[in-house]
This record gives structure tokens, C-alpha cells and sequence, in this order.
């Protein structure tokens, strides 16, 4: 059915009237039942403060929660685009073992709840993983120049383990969506195409990467965006294993200062802008794609 | 068959059973290697003391332990958000199909705000601004918290879902005589219950994957219940596995429903 033009009629008085009632509810309780002031003038001190003794101004909670998560999410994003690549190619090889394997880890990993997964993953790769690696040692004998594009690139170094932790726990967790994307994006080439290439010589190594994955690539584009979305909002549940990104300095700061509304509405506002901004962003980078493709 | 496709088909059949064979080798190395990363922290395994937290049978009675207990609470929490987002779903699925200016503002602003913002973040501010200001308890806020996430999500497939009925179905209704809301009610929605049950059973099996982040808030769900007898027994590989392998059994038994039903329902559109 085509799309009606919108008008105003007597729906939109009752919408109206529905919704601005339950609005006024809600603030007529928090006002005059649950007796909340609002004090709205403390969150920008929040995000930076003027130090007290050198005068410069620097991150506050909020500010270097963000700032942190838009670390986590480019960085485990890379990580879990890997990961989906290769398990994605993997889930449609010929071999049966690697289809089997990868199998496993996409199923296994979809089918359990991710609080559930980072739970048990963060044990492992804090305990165990990270020790083999001897990040810590490493950590504590790089010089300063390397600690000073660290900081950059990570976060504070004394913060640096936990980060890592997370960051390969979100990236495994995502990793098996992104693996789903590109078996998508490849069985959606037709068939034909590499039989053609079969036919043409070429040995499957090449057929994948010259006529499937290029191909397979440009159909993954606009869900690899929307699960890079994704994974902005899945990285909140980092915090739960203290991860010291948004929602944990969230939580911090709103226990530390009583100001919980304020805080809370302010994180996810915080969160709509980050995420509501990219997907506006890839929607146009996508049109113009799309346009650019038709000329 | 010709003959000469013999050997390569046995050679193919020993190829398959040598694959699952190493698959299979693979699973165990790494089951040896949790054991052996867990026995250098000096890991005490105790698996004989789970089965106490799942069940007990006292005087041929039957007492469900705390595990299972949990999971009671889970399909609890998971039945009444799904009610609560079949009804959001529509709601805004029917509101921006609607010619209202109104209610075509209000459905978008609900899908984006939901769809942008972290699921744990729109459960602390249903907890901890909603529920204080409106009295609500823990568990009708982790209910209402989940309805409203998986609302957004099934907005978009009660959308797809009618969208897909073919415009001679409304054209037919109206030459009926019969309104717009009455063309929906008889005609449309029945056609297109069909086409949405797979996906909603879909978006139920993310329901119940979601559900375990209300142990944040402590609601006594699998998740909480879980951690709680960690916390009490430091038997966290354990719960942990046995918390996944619930959960899993649960979750791969609704896949495998919606599967059945993709088989069982064919689209529509084919016979038209």
C-alpha cells in the first residue's frame, strides 16, 4: 500500500493528549512525591574540570568514559571484523572440519545470553591469557615515549590490562555476528560466478579473493555498519566485569554524587548521539554510494 | 553412476569422517586445556555438587533448586515482556503505518531512541528513574525495561510483515466497503501473523539471551542465581557452565522451532 499523506486529525489530538498526560505524570510524581531537585548546572563540570593546582583543564569521569568507549568500540571492532572474516570464510569452506569448527563458535556464541559470555570469558582471558602474554611485565618495562602513544592510542596505562581484557572479550562476542554477515554476504554471490572463475583456471584461493570476497564485500557494508552500531551498544556491558568505560563511569559518578537522574539521562543521551550520528552518517555514505553506482 | 566415481565418493565419505574426527579432537584439546588452565590456578573441581542446585527429591518429592528456580523466573520474566512487546511492537508498527502526524512522530522518536541507546543504560534509567518516581518493583521494571527494548525491534517486523500483503488485499477490502482499521482487523493482520511468527520467535529467543541482564538489578532470573551461589560456593566454572549449558538448551529449542515453523509456514507471496 502506498504511503498516505499525513494529516491531523482527531488521532493526533488523542496521541497528544496520551502522551503529554503521562509525561506530566511522571514529572508531577518526581516533583511532588518523590521530591527530586534537578540540578542540571553540575553535569558539564562532569565531562571536564579545571585542575586545582596546574589550572589546565582535563577530562572529567564522563569525558574520559566516552572517550574510552569510542576506544573500545574502534578498537574491538577492528579485532572482531577480523575474527568475522575468518570464521565467516571458514563457515563456507569446502572442508567439513573448518565448517564444523566455526560452526561451533558462531553457534555457541549466539545461543548464550552475552552477560553470559563475557562472564565466563573474562575469567578466562584475565587469568590465563593475559599472564601467557606477559602483558603486564611488558607494561611496566616500556619506555615513556612507548607509554606516551599508548595512553593515546588505549587509555591510561595503569588501566591498560583491563582494557585489553575487554576489548577481546567484546571482540570474540562480536566477532560471531560480523561471522554470520560475511557468510551471508558471500553465499548472496551467485553461484555462477565462481563457477565461471573455476572454469576460467583459476584454483579456489583465488576465486574466493578475486571474484567472491570483492563481490561478497560491498553486500556486507550496510550490516557491517549497523553491527558496528551494535557493538557500541554491547560494549555498555563491559562495564559489568569494570571496564572503565561509559556506563561504568556512569555508575561511578551517579553513586558518588547523588545526582542519578541527571547522570543517567545523561549517558544515554550521550550514547543516542554516538550511535543515532554514525547511523545518519552511514545512511549517507550509502546513498551516495548508491547514486555514485548508478551513473 | 559410473564407476570411476566410486572411489572418489568413498574417498569423499573418509574425508568427512576424518574432518569430524579432527573437529571432535579439537573440542577436547581445548575441554584439556580449560582443566589444565584451571588446575594452574589450583582449581578444585567440584561438578558432584551441582546437581543439588538444580533439583532435589526428598520423599519421592520433587524440590526445584535454585538453578532451576532461576530459570522459572527467566521464562517468567521473558512470557510477560513478550506480551508487553507484541503489544509495543504493533502499537508502533500500526502508528507509523497510521496517516496521524502525531502518531507518526511518536513512533519514530520511540524506535530511535530505543535503537541507540545500550539496552543495560534503558534498564538503569527504567530502574533507577521510572520505577522510584512511579513506585514500580524490581520486577515489573525489568519487564517493562526488556517490553520497551524488543518493542523497537518488533515494530520493524510487524512493519515488514504487513507491508508484504499484496496491494490487492487492501483494494479488495475497501471495495467491500469496509474501513481502513476494519480492513486491518479482518484481513490484514490474520494474513500477516503467518508471515511474522518465525521472526517473533526469533525476537523471543533475544528476549530470553537479553532477560539475563536483569541480574543487574537483582531479579532472582538464572543469571542472579547463578551468581549468587558463586558468591556462596566459589564454584564459578562450574555455575558458569552449567548457567550457559541452561540457558543454550533453551534457546537452541526455540531456534529449532522457528526453523520448523519457516518450513511449516510458506510465504505467502508464492501463491499470488
Amino acid at each position: 500500500m502506498p504511503p498516505q499523506k499525513l494529516r491531523f486529525g482527531w488521532l493526533d489530538g488523542l496521541i497528544l493528549a496520551v502522551g503529554l498526560g503521562l509525561v506530566g505524570y511522571v514529572f508531577y510524581r518526581a516533583q511532588f512525591h518523590f521530591h527530586y531537585n534537578w540540578n542540571w548546572q553540575l553535569i558539564p563540570g562532569y565531562f571536564v574540570r579545571q585542575d586545582a593546582e596546574s589550572g589546565k583543564w582535563i577530562l572529567n569521569l564522563l569525558g574520559q568514559g566516552f572517550l574510552a568507549t569510542v576506544r573500545l568500540a574502534l578498537w574491538s571492532g577492528l579485532l572482531a571484523a577480523l575474527i568475522g572474516g575468518v570464521v565467516g570464510v571458514c563457515r563456507v569452506a569446502r572442508s567439513l572440519f573448518l565448517r564444523l569448527i566455526s560452526r561451533a563458535y558462531v553457534e555457541l556464541i549466539r545461543n548464550i545470553p552475552p552477560l553470559v559470555f563475557i562472564f565466563i570469558f573474562y575469567f578466562f582471558i584475565s587469568g590465563q591469557i593475559m599472564p601467557l602474554l606477559n602483558v603486564e611485565d611488558r607494561i611496566a618495562a616500556a619506555s615513556p615515549e612507548t607509554l606516551r602513544v599508548l595512553a593515546w592510542l588505549f587509555g591510561p596505562p595503569e588501566l591498560l590490562l583491563n582494557f585489553l581484557s575487554g576489548l577481546i572479550c567484546l571482540a570474540m562476542f562480536e566477532g560471531a555476528y560480523i561471522a554470520e554477515i560475511v557468510r551471508a554476504g558471500i553465499e548472496a554471490v551467485p553461484k555462477g560466478q565462481s563457477e565461471a572463475a573455476r572454469a576460467l583456471g583459476m584454483h579456489s584461493g583465488q576465486v574466493l579473493s578475486e571474484i567472491v570476497l570483492p563481490q561478497a564485500v560491498e553486500k556486507m557494508i550496510p550490516p557491517l555498519a549497523g553491527q558496528f552500531i551494535s557493538l557500541i551498544k554491547d560494549s555498555s556491558l563491559i562495564s559489568l566485569i569494570s571496564i572503565q568505560e561509559l556506563t561504568f563511569t556512569g555508575t561511578e559518578l551517579a553513586v558518588s554524587s547523588g545526582r542519578v537522574f541527571e547522570v543517567w539521562l545523561t549517558v544515554a543521551m550521550l550514547y543516542f548521539l554516538l550511535c543515532f550520528g554514525l547511523a545518519r552518517l552511514f545512511r549517507g555514505v550509502e546513498r551516495r554510494l548508491s547514486q555514485h553506482r548508478q551513473h | 553412476m559410473s564407476i570411476s566415481t566410486i572411489p572418489r565418493l568413498r574417498r569423499r565419505r573418509w574425508r568427512r569422517a576424518f574432518d569430524t574426527l579432527a573437529f571432535l579432537a579439537v573440542l577436547s584439546g581445548l575441554g584439556w586445556l580449560i582443566v589444565e588452565g584451571a588446575g594452574a590456578l589450583h582449581y578444585n573441581w567440584q561438578w558432584y555438587r551441582i546437581p543439588q542446585y538444580l533439583y532435589r527429591i526428598e520423599d519421592d518429592v520433587f524440590y526445584a533448586g535454585p538453578l532451576l528456580r532461576g530459570l522459572g523466573v527467566t521464562l517468567e520474566l521473558t512470557g510477560w515482556s513478550l506480551l508487553l512487546t507484541v503489544f509495543f511492537g504493533l502499537a508502533a508498527a500500526l502508528l507509523q503505518r497510521s496517516t496521524s502526524w502525531a502518531g507518526h512522530a511518536v513512533a519514530r522518536i520511540y524506535v530511535e531512541i530505543v535503537r541507540n541507546t545500550p539496552l543495560l543504560v534503558q534498564l538503569y534509567l527504567v530502574y533507577f528513574i521510572l520505577a522510584p518516581i512511579l513506585g514500580l518493583d524490581r520486577f515489573v521494571a525489568a519487564v517493562l525495561a526488556l517490553a520497551i527494548f524488543e518493542g523497537a525491534f518488533a515494530a520493524e517486523i510487524f512493519r515488514a510483515g504487513i507491508e508484504a500483503i499484496p496491494g490487492g488485499q487492501w483494494e479488495a477490502g475497501h471495495a467491500l466497503g469496509l474501513s481502513s482499521p476494519k480492513v486491518h482487523r479482518f484481513i490484514i493482520l490474520p494474513q500477516a501473523i503467518r508471515l511474522v511468527l518465525p521472526p517473533l520467535t526469533g525476537l523471543a529467543v533475544s528476549l530470553i539471551k537479553h532477560s539475563a541482564l536483569v541480574s543487574v538489578i537483582a531479579v532472582a532470573d538464572l543469571t542472579t542465581e547463578g551468581r549468587n551461589l558463586i558468591a556462596d560456593t566459589f564454584m564459578t566454572f562450574e555455575l558458569w557452565f552449567t548457567v550457559a549449558a541452561l540457558y543454550l538448551a533453551l534457546t537452541t529449542s526455540l531456534s529449532l522451532l522457528v526453523s520448523w515453523l519457516e518450513r511449516r509456514l510458506p510465504a505467502p507471496s508464492a501463491g499470488h
